[in-house]
Formats: structure tokens, C-alpha cells, sequence
């Protein structure tokens, strides 16, 4: 119990590696899921003729699109690191939920997952950065910019986030914190890093407030130059991000598979649906927090409230054992 | 119509599926707002999406008649599109539905497309053909015409057929996208990120020398053509690389025919220089009423990356110019309710670009620019909602007031400089100027 490497009474099963599939299955589903409702949204807000029209199905018919557009570079792309990036954030989506568990099982049950997941979430840093810069174009150049300013920005606050619920639970194990929230969800009694993780899942799916990095103002930012599969690509893996935060949220701060009456695994699905539902709806509140206006929030206001959550984690978790 | 042999149930159903929801690409020839307009409503009305950049366009749709400079910036703008692709030129606003109905049928076309992709030229071929034109027209070229990329005349949406000849790598499978033979980037000074150096000249007056140089000289200097950055102090007095960016002419939610050449030091403007392309600005001749600045607010809130509150403005602006003023009114109010209520909103443009009285009318700006950006927003909503309230009742007068909303490019330049790209388009978004004008400074160079 003293050293959480050495995690031995883990309440969560291992399953074998070729489940995998299922849990990208699901992902992919999530994603679908996310961009959906997004799509149903923006139909409903822009209203008129063309709202019928649409809707729900529009994902699909961009996904056809996006097939069936040809795919381009530019004069002296640094093409390798540009296709990393743009390809990049599904895998690392996908990377992240293999540390979820859903309801009892999981595929890796790392003893470090939580430092997992924040790692993965580090690496979209690079991938936007890079899918800006391997275009060698200016707009794109802009985009990658923006984003790693709102990564100064968002960072650091989602991982003291992280650090709340791991200090109460005593553990860096995902299941095991899941876990240790019996009775009391951490997002009650931690509410700031609950509302810092959410705003750092926006941040790194590039979504909704934290999108300049790809704004209209710069033709599209670090994906102005994207077409065809590779933009597919790019925002599938920003659905799936939205997704696989949102995912990760359900054993960290709402109890995991906690709930009456359906099993674990559905309380998960039902959870993570849930607040996808909400972080893509945040994007039709609010305008772009502008990189340079949100790095003073982050630093000012963002880190001093999100530290101060750590130290009342802190405290009360030694008052209590 | 329909795909040729190979074309199987499937490959049919996605072409159908893309084809009703194309992303199209508006460009607005100065003078052709309300043709601008309603391509933008049309598109709207059919599912489709506005573009953001040539290669998130499937249709470029050219409103008005573009003059020689507009034109070859347009060219370049179909060379980036990724394809299928189509063009369509709108003459006048009737005519949009007819327009964009053939897009639709063009789009549809895959064997079309797939001869496309073979016969178009290569960045390579479009670098090489620019810096040969370049070489004859050094400095203004003005009006020397160089065809780019053979005889796209009279920007006919079947002109791109016309480059029959140009060979080309495997095509195999276009309807996957999925391949890369025959790209075409961002070269040439199109609207987005170019770099200066391909630009078609006509900067004499900066002052960052050695672009000269670049433009003919060996390419170890320019790989594939781009000059390299310079390095240059940044305002912190570190060294930084300085980018030369054309933005415009063609470009979202921007005034239509206006061309900033910047010095971008990382995204800060730190030097621009205005310009108006074919150094001319044709009024529009109806007069639209409050139907103008509500598009100046729905650009505003785009670039302020509140896409809801953006795609309620151009409603509300489709319904003023369609069902009259008055039925826009209530809708209007709710829009100015909604935006004031956004605290995000406020603090984002708060204290940006605040201008004084004495500025505003030493750049010959209106009186209701004075304040900043959030100022300014709030007054171009309390001017749309008295205009409409004025026209419903009959009432012209508001409509001089809409003369003078012109900005010289003498005086956009400064308006930007020191600011980056996002503040500085939202500053000139917030100004709600109707028509740029041609400086004095600007006929020496475009003319000289």
C-alpha cells in the first residue's frame, strides 16, 4: 500500500492484447458519436434552408468528401514530420484509452497510467506543432504557434489537475483511483480540477475556445494545407482526443464504473458520452480564448487555483488516514 | 455522368455524398458584395460549407469580374485546390442558383476529374513558368498578362480543360485520394502564407532588401523556389526570423480586393504596406442598407472564432436583404443581447487596438471607431439595429451615414502594424469599413 508502484490488489482484469480492437472499436464509435451531435449543433445554430440539410449526417458526408479528395503537398513540405503530425493525434488518442478501464477491464493496467495518459497528452504538442511546421507555409507556420502558446498555457494546470485525484487516491494506477471514489466522486469534492481537466481536454483536441491553432482568421492554421485522407485523419484524431479525455475522466473524477443498476461497463460508456455531449456543446458558447490573452489565465488564475485544489487534497487525505 | 467502367455502387455513393457537401470557396471581385452575398447564402441553402483555404475547397466560385491582378491571384488559388475540383463564375446574383447547380453536376463528374488530375501542371512547371514571367516583368507588371499555366481566359468554369498536353504521374485512383504525384503547394503570392518572394513584385518600398536577388537568382537561396526567412530583431530585441506574407486578396472575411504584403516575425506584423488590387475599388451601385454592416459583424465574430454566433449574423443578414428590415429586427436584437452576455467575448477584444479621437480622424476613420475592438463591435450592433429600425420605417437617412465607412491604404497599414495576425484582422474586421480606397502612396507603386 505504501508504494504505489507495487500495486498487487488492483481491482481491475488485464485483458488479452487482441481486445484492443474492441477498445478501438469503441473509440472510434465515441469519435463518431462526438462529431454527430457536433454536426446536429451546427445545423441547429445555423438554422434556415440549409439546416435540414446538415445535421446528423454531416460527418459522414465530410468523411465521403475527404475520401474522395485528392491529397496534396506543398513545395518543400518536410513531409515525414507533417504526415507524423497529422496522423499522429488518433494514435495517441488511441494510445490513451488503453490505460481507461471499462468497468473491470482494461488492456494495460500500468501502475503509472494516470503519468501515461499525461504523456500522451504532452505528445499532441508536438504533433500539432509539427503538422504546422511540416507544411512550410505560413498560415500553418501561425497555427503551430498558436497552439504550443495555448500549451503554455493549458499545461501545467492539467497536470496538477491530474496530481488531485491521484494524491487522494494514493495511487497512479487509473483503476485504483477509480476505485478509491467510492461513495464520493472526486469531480464533487475536487471540483476545480475536475473544470481544469475539462478545459485541458478542449485544449488538446484543439476544440471549441482552445481552436485558433486551426482559426478561420488563419485560413484553417496548422491544417490549412491539409486535404483529402490527411485531413480526415487529422480531425478524426481530434474527435477521438475529445473522446479518449473524456473517457479518461470517467475513472479519475466520476467514479469510473460506479452506478446502480447497469453494469460497469455501461456506466462508463454512459459517463463518457456524457460529458463528450458536453465539451462539444462548450464549442457553440464560446468565442477563441486568444493564445496571448489565455496564457495570463493559465498562469495567473488557472495554476494558483488548481495548486491550491492539490493542497486541500493534500491535507485532507493525511487528516483522513 | 456517371463514372465509366469501374465505377462501382460504392465509389457512385460517395461522389453523391461529397458532391452534397462541397466546400466552396467565395471570391468577391470589389464591387460585387451582393453577388458575394448571395453565392454565400446559396451555399448555405444547398448543405455546403465556406471553404477556409484552396485546399479545403472542392468549388471556387468568382463573384464579379476580375481585373488582372485579382485574376492571376484566383489562378493561383485553383492551381492549390486539392480536386476534384471546380470553378464557377457568378456575373450577377440571379444567376447563383444556375451557377452552383453546375458546381453540383461538375462535381459529380469523376472522369472529368480524373483527366484533371492528369493534365494539370506540377508545382514545379507553375514555379518554373512564374520565374520566367518574372524575369520579363520585373517590378510593377501591372497589366503584363502571362497566362499563368496556359489560357484559363475568361475564368469559364471549363477553362481548366484546357490543359490538354501536360503529362503527368499515376492517377490511379483519384476517388481515394490517394495520391501525391502531382501537387502543387503554396507557391505563388496567393492569399495564404505565401512568401513574398513569389510574389509578383511591386515593394519597392520595403525595406528589407534582397528579395531582388532571391527572385532570379540561384535556387541554393530559395529552396523550390521560396526565398528562405531573414532574420531581423524582434520587438523583445532577439533575433528572429522575418516572413514575408502576402494575406489577401482572396481570403475570408476580408474587404474584398485588399492586399496586405507583411513582415511577420513569428505571427506579429512588425512592417505592412497595403494595397488595393488592380489598384482600384468600384462602388457597388444599390445601395444595401444595414444588410452590409451585419456582414461586417458576422466576419467580426468568425475571426473572433465564434462560429454560432457568426452563422446567426449571416442569417439575419440573408433576411434583411431578402424578406426587408423589419423582419430582421427582433433577430437582430437577440443577436446584440447574445454577444453583449459573452464575457469571453469581451475579453478577448477588450483594450485591443484602442483608438483615440484624434487618430481615428487623423487616418480618416469614422467617429465610432474611436474606443477598441469591443467598442467598436458594440457599436456596429447598435448602428445595425437602428439602421434596420430606420429603414423599416422608411427612413433613408442612416444610409448616408454608410458613404463614409471607406479606409484609405494609406492608413491601414499603421492601424496593423505591431499587432498579430489575429488581432490585427480583427482590428481591420471591427473598423466596418464598406469600400478600401487606393492611397496616394499606392497609385505611385502599382502605376509607377
Amino acid at each position: 500500500m505504501d508504494d504505489p508502484t507495487s500495486m498487487t490488489d488492483s481491482p481491475i482484469t488485464t485483458v488479452a492484447p487482441g481486445w484492443a480492437i474492441v477498445a478501438l472499436g469503441i473509440l472510434g464509435a465515441l469519435a463518431v458519436t462526438a462529431a454527430v451531435l457536433d454536426g446536429a449543433l451546427a445545423a441547429r445554430a445555423r438554422g434556415g434552408p440549409g439546416g435540414k440539410m446538415g445535421g446528423p449526417v454531416r460527418p459522414f458526408g465530410e468523411a465521403a468528401r475527404l475520401m474522395r479528395q485528392r491529397r496534396r503537398t506543398t513545395v518543400e513540405a518536410d513531409r515525414l514530420l507533417w504526415r507524423i503530425g497529422g496522423a499522429g493525434l488518433l494514435v495517441t488518442a488511441a494510445l490513451m484509452v488503453t490505460v481507461v478501464p471499462l468497468g473491470e477491464w482494461t488492456i494495460f493496467d500500468l501502475d503509472v497510467g494516470v503519468m501515461w495518459f499525461n504523456a500522451m497528452d504532452v505528445m499532441v504538442w508536438a504533433l500539432v506543432w509539427l503538422t504546422g511546421w511540416g507544411a512550410n507555409s505560413a498560415h500553418s507556420l501561425v497555427g503551430g504557434y498558436r497552439f504550443l502558446a495555448h500549451g503554455l498555457g493549458y499545461e501545467l494546470p492539467l497536470m496538477f489537475a491530474l496530481v488531485a485525484p491521484a494524491i487522494a487516491a494514493e495511487t497512479l494506477n487509473v483503476g485504483a483511483v477509480a476505485a478509491a471514489q467510492e461513495g464520493l466522486w472526486f469531480a464533487v469534492w475536487m471540483p476545480v480540477a475536475f473544470l481544469v481537466y475539462l478545459l485541458g481536454v478542449a485544449a488538446f483536441s484543439v476544440w471549441g475556445p482552445f481552436a485558433p491553432a486551426i482559426g478561420t482568421d488563419v485560413s484553417g492554421g496548422a491544417r490549412a494545407e491539409l486535404s483529402g485522407v490527411d485531413r480526415l485523419v487529422f480531425e478524426a484524431g481530434r474527435y477521438a482526443l475529445l473522446a479518449a479525455g473524456a473517457a479518461f475522466a470517467v475513472p479519475m473524477f466520476l467514479g469510473g464504473g460506479a452506478g446502480p443498476l447497469l453494469p460497469g461497463w455501461a456506466w462508463v460508456l454512459v459517463k463518457t458520452v456524457a460529458l463528450l455531449a458536453v465539451l462539444v456543446w462548450l464549442r457553440r458558447r464560446l468565442p477563441a480564448f486568444r493564445p496571448d490573452k489565455f496564457m495570463e489565465v493559465g498562469w495567473m488564475l488557472l495554476l494558483p487555483a488548481v495548486l491550491l485544489q492539490d493542497l486541500v487534497v493534500a491535507v485532507i487525505a493525511v487528516w483522513r488516514s | 455522368m456517371a463514372g465509366g467502367g469501374t465505377a462501382l455502387g460504392l465509389s457512385d455513393a460517395i461522389a453523391r455524398s461529397a458532391s452534397r457537401h462541397a466546400h466552396a470557396l467565395v471570391v468577391e471581385v470589389p464591387g460585387s458584395w451582393r453577388t458575394r452575398v448571395a453565392a454565400e447564402r446559396n451555399v448555405a441553402a444547398r448543405g455546403w460549407r465556406l471553404a477556409i483555404s484552396p485546399a479545403d475547397a472542392d468549388v471556387l466560385v468568382v463573384c464579379g469580374e476580375p481585373g488582372p491582378g485579382l485574376a492571376e491571384a484566383i489562378e493561383g488559388i485553383w492551381h492549390q485546390m486539392p480536386g476534384p475540383r471546380v470553378r464557377v463564375h457568378v456575373h450577377a446574383g440571379d444567376e447563383v442558383g444556375a451557377r452552383l447547380d453546375e458546381a453540383h453536376t461538375g462535381l459529380l463528374d469523376t472522369d472529368r476529374h480524373r483527366r484533371d488530375a492528369q493534365q494539370r501542371p506540377t508545382a514545379s512547371e507553375l514555379l518554373a513558368e512564374q520565374a520566367g514571367s518574372r524575369a520579363e516583368s520585373h517590378g510593377g507588371h501591372g497589366d503584363t498578362d502571362h497566362g499563368s499555366a496556359g489560357g484559363h481566359e475568361g475564368m469559364d468554369h471549363e477553362g481548366h480543360d484546357s490543359h490538354e498536353g501536360m503529362e503527368h504521374g499515376s492517377h490511379e485512383g483519384m476517388e481515394h485520394g490517394s495520391h501525391e504525384g502531382m501537387d502543387h503547394g503554396s507557391h505563388e503570392g496567393m492569399d495564404h502564407g505565401s512568401h513574398e518572394g513569389m510574389d509578383h513584385g511591386s515593394h519597392e518600398g520595403m525595406d528589407h532588401g534582397g528579395h531582388e536577388g532571391m527572385d532570379h537568382g540561384g535556387h541554393e537561396m530559395s529552396p523550390g523556389g521560396i526565398p528562405l526567412a531573414e532574420g531581423g530583431e524582434d520587438r523583445d530585441g532577439l533575433e528572429m526570423d522575418v516572413l514575408q506574407v502576402r494575406l489577401g486578396p482572396v481570403l475570408r472575411d476580408w474587404p474584398a480586393g485588399l492586399v496586405l504584403h507583411c513582415s511577420l516575425q513569428g505571427d506579429v506584423i512588425v512592417e505592412a504596406q497595403a494595397e488595393l488590387v488592380d489598384g482600384r475599388a468600384r462602388q457597388d451601385d444599390d445601395v444595401v442598407g444595414p444588410a452590409r454592416g451585419i456582414d461586417n459583424i458576422a466576419s467580426l465574430l468568425a475571426l473572433a472564432g465564434w462560429d454560432d454566433a457568426a452563422a446567426e449574423a449571416r442569417r439575419i443578414r440573408d433576411t434583411a436583404l431578402e424578406s426587408g428590415e423589419g423582419a430582421a429586427g427582433s433577430e437582430l436584437e437577440r443577436l446584440r443581447r447574445r454577444v453583449r452576455r459573452s464575457w469571453t467575448l469581451r475579453w478577448s477584444l477588450r483594450g485591443v487596438r484602442r483608438l483615440s479621437d484624434k487618430e481615428a480622424h487623423a487616418r480618416r476613420l469614422p467617429a465610432d471607431a474611436v474606443g477598441d475592438t469591443y467598442d467598436r463591435l458594440m457599436g456596429m450592433l447598435d448602428r445595425a439595429v437602428a439602421g434596420v429600425a430606420a429603414t423599416a420605417a422608411g427612413d433613408t437617412g442612416t444610409r448616408a451615414n454608410d458613404a463614409g465607412r471607406t479606409l484609405s491604404t494609406d492608413h491601414l497599414a499603421h492601424l496593423v502594424m505591431g499587432l498579430d495576425l489575429a488581432t490585427a484582422r480583427l482590428v481591420l474586421a471591427s473598423l466596418d469599413i464598406h469600400e478600401v480606397l487606393a492611397g496616394q502612396a499606392e497609385h505611385e507603386v502599382s502605376h509607377g
